[in-house]
């Protein structure tokens, strides 16, 4: 029940990136084309659930003091392995996705649930844990992807679907295309939760931004 | 006249927010008022030309001559962090005032992929020492830039009316996106 | 002091568990990243130097040994069952760095069958012109060695790109004279 839980929140509750504003970097960069979202949705679930596997197995023996310097050797070596998995089995999908791949160490997500969950729960949790908001985060730039392949190229991975003579928005798979998207997928997620939450009866929530990943402390801090 | 273009190229045409995707969590989360933002855009300066060095010496003397590469990516962040922790001591001892202006944005800089992706592109790009870091330092400056422009209009959108549904990231989003198209104007001045 | 001692432990533990479990799979992926890379940088050039083949020449490719102990590649050409022509890689110095280059060379008279470039990093508008049809397809045919106009040959350099394309030609040459060196060698093996 509870596992089953940890999973399904990161599919809407806690959905990266679009409610919880993290890893910002790839889900701008590689979403020009649905097929790059998929392929680093995938990457980053594999080092997702091995890292929070590994660290909740490993949470007892690790000193408090150097715990973020463990997490970022376990992450680091994790993306070197997809790195060279990534080379020896789809070297296209590296050559497209380039520096984004060895950034996945920096994605956020990945310290963000070492320090928040898997440094204080068990090993299924953990990985229920990794594998849904890492699925969520596939999803998310899967569609976003997808919304910006078929505007600005007229396909969806790789394959024409819009009407003949439709002209496709060439900005849209350049970069202020990804930033207008995704901006206005914020905006109509606030839009979403403020009607949910009326319709439940609760009190409005707060907009989805980016304090929650630890990485700019300082908003709190003001 | 060729740093001159690479400067050039560095900060407005390939800036770094704005047309690599690179460092866009500190892009929109310390962009809310200019005095942290110019705090925030001096520390990156000065960590991406440190680990810029730190990683080039790094990748040009021990994990090339010893067939390492692939290790490439553990190795610098692990550099790139120590660094930032030693840089954080060694400000707070020695050069005080330096460490009140940048020292609370030093821990946030690690996890910063502009710092991680700069180092990376000039070891792919090849370039040697000299150009590696005025690239870092440009991409640094651009960094600053967008980041400065961005904390002006913030400041200004706090007094206006906006839809609720905009109001924080979305709007800030937006407005990066708009700031994006006008940056593509530059291309074609430098490569 | 126990804390510290602790913590030096699991830090070096870990770090050399990493260690030892990347260089296996380093070991592992090799041979699967080696093909990889040849199926799609070297591949696409083999396959505009030469058209129309019946072999696979990245499958078929062999590592020769030069007098000098160097290792090169060779990447044979077959139609109809026969040896048309080898395909080697070599570099030159460009303007951003290395210039690679796919040459094609034809067995039957030692002529170029093309060029087509594998790594480059030259400036974009100009250097990176060289890759264009425009400039390479002037090797098709050409005897060796090649050289540039302003050196008394028959290439016409990109214009406003002269060292990027001195570079493909120092490529080229570099690689006709891995082709001398070998080319016994490799009419034995592959046969006529």
């Amino acid at each position: 029940m509870s596992v089953m839980h940890e999973f399904t929140k990161g599919l809407w509750q806690d959905l990266p990136p679009f409610r919880l504003v993290l890893g910002l970097c790839p889900t701008l960069a590689v979403t020009s084309s649905a097929n790059n979202g998929l392929g680093m949705g995938a990457a980053v679930i594999f080092v997702l659930v091995l890292s929070n596997m590994l660290i909740s197995m490993v949470r007892g023996i690790i000193p408090k003091k150097v715990r973020i310097a463990c997490f970022i050797v376990i992450a680091a070596s994790l993306v070197v392995a997809v790195e060279l998995l990534m080379q020896a089995y789809a070297y296209p999908l590296y050559q497209q996705l380039g520096i984004f791949v060895p950034l996945i160490v920096v994605n956020c997500i990945i310290l963000a649930r070492a320090e928040a969950f898997a440094a204080k729960n068990g090993v299924a949790a953990s990985v229920a844990d990794g594998l849904g908001i890492g699925l969520g985060f596939t999803l998310s730039l899967t569609f976003l992807g997808s919304l910006r392949e078929i505007l600005g190229n007229g396909t969806w991975f790789g394959i024409p679907i819009m009407w003949e003579g439709f002209e496709p928005f060439r900005i849209m798979v350049q970069a202020p295309g990804a930033f207008i998207c995704l901006g206005l997928i914020l905006a109509g997620m606030n839009v979403i939760n403020v009607w949910q939450a009326r319709r439940k009866g609760l009190r409005e929530p707060d907009p989805v931004g980016c304090s929650g990943c630890g990485c700019c402390s300082l908003d709190k801090k003001d | 006249m060729e740093i001159f273009q690479l400067f050039i190229a560095a900060i407005f045409v390939n800036n770094i927010v704005l047309a690599q995707y690179l460092g866009n969590c500190p892009y929109l989360g310390c962009s809310k008022e200019k005095s942290v933002a110019l705090g925030m855009g001096g520390a990156v300066i000065f960590v991406i030309v440190v680990s810029t060095l730190c990683t080039w010496l790094m990748q040009r003397y021990v994990l090339a001559p010893y067939g390492l590469g692939y290790l490439q990516t553990i190795v610098f962040i692990v550099v790139i962090a120590s660094l930032v922790q030693f840089v954080e001591m060694f400000l707070k001892k020695m050069v005080p005032p330096l460490y009140a202006a940048l020292g609370i944005f030093l821990p946030l800089i690690t996890t910063n992929c502009a710092v991680m992706g700069v180092a990376i592109l000039v070891q792919r790009e090849e370039y040697d020492l000299m150009t590696s870091l005025l690239y870092g330092l440009a991409s640094g400056m651009g960094f600053t830039l967008a980041l400065l422009l961005m904390a002006g209009i913030r400041e200004r959108l706090d007094t206006c009316r906006l839809p609720k549904a905009l109001a924080g990231t979305p709007i800030a989003l937006i407005m990066a996106g708009l700031m994006s198209l006008a940056f593509m104007g530059f291309k074609g001045m430098a490569q | 002091m126990g804390d510290i001692l602790r913590m030096i432990v699991v830090l070096s533990a870990l770090c050399g568990l990493s260690g030892f479990a990347l260089s296996y799979l380093k070991m592992v992926t090799a041979p699967g990243i080696e093909e990889q890379v040849l199926t799609y940088v070297q591949g696409p050039a083999i396959h505009k130097v030469f058209t129309g083949l019946d072999n696979n020449p990245i499958a078929d490719r062999k590592a020769f040994s030069l007098p000098d102990g160097r290792e090169v590649r060779v990447f044979p050409a077959r139609r109809g069952g026969l040896l048309v022509g080898v395909a080697i890689e070599d570099k030159g110095k460009g303007y951003g760095g290395a210039v690679g280059v796919m040459v094609g060379f034809n067995v039957a008279d030692d002529t170029l069958a093309g060029i087509g470039t594998t790594d480059l990093k030259e400036t974009p508008g100009l250097g990176m012109r060289i890759a264009e049809p425009a400039f390479t397809g002037q090797f098709i045919g050409k005897p060796l060695p090649v050289a540039l106009k302003a050196q008394g040959g028959g290439i016409d350099a990109v214009s406003g790109a002269t060292i990027s394309s001195a570079g493909a030609v120092t490529a080229v040459n570099n690689a006709a004279a891995v082709y001398k060196a070998l080319k016994a060698e490799i009419l034995k093996t592959w046969g006529k």
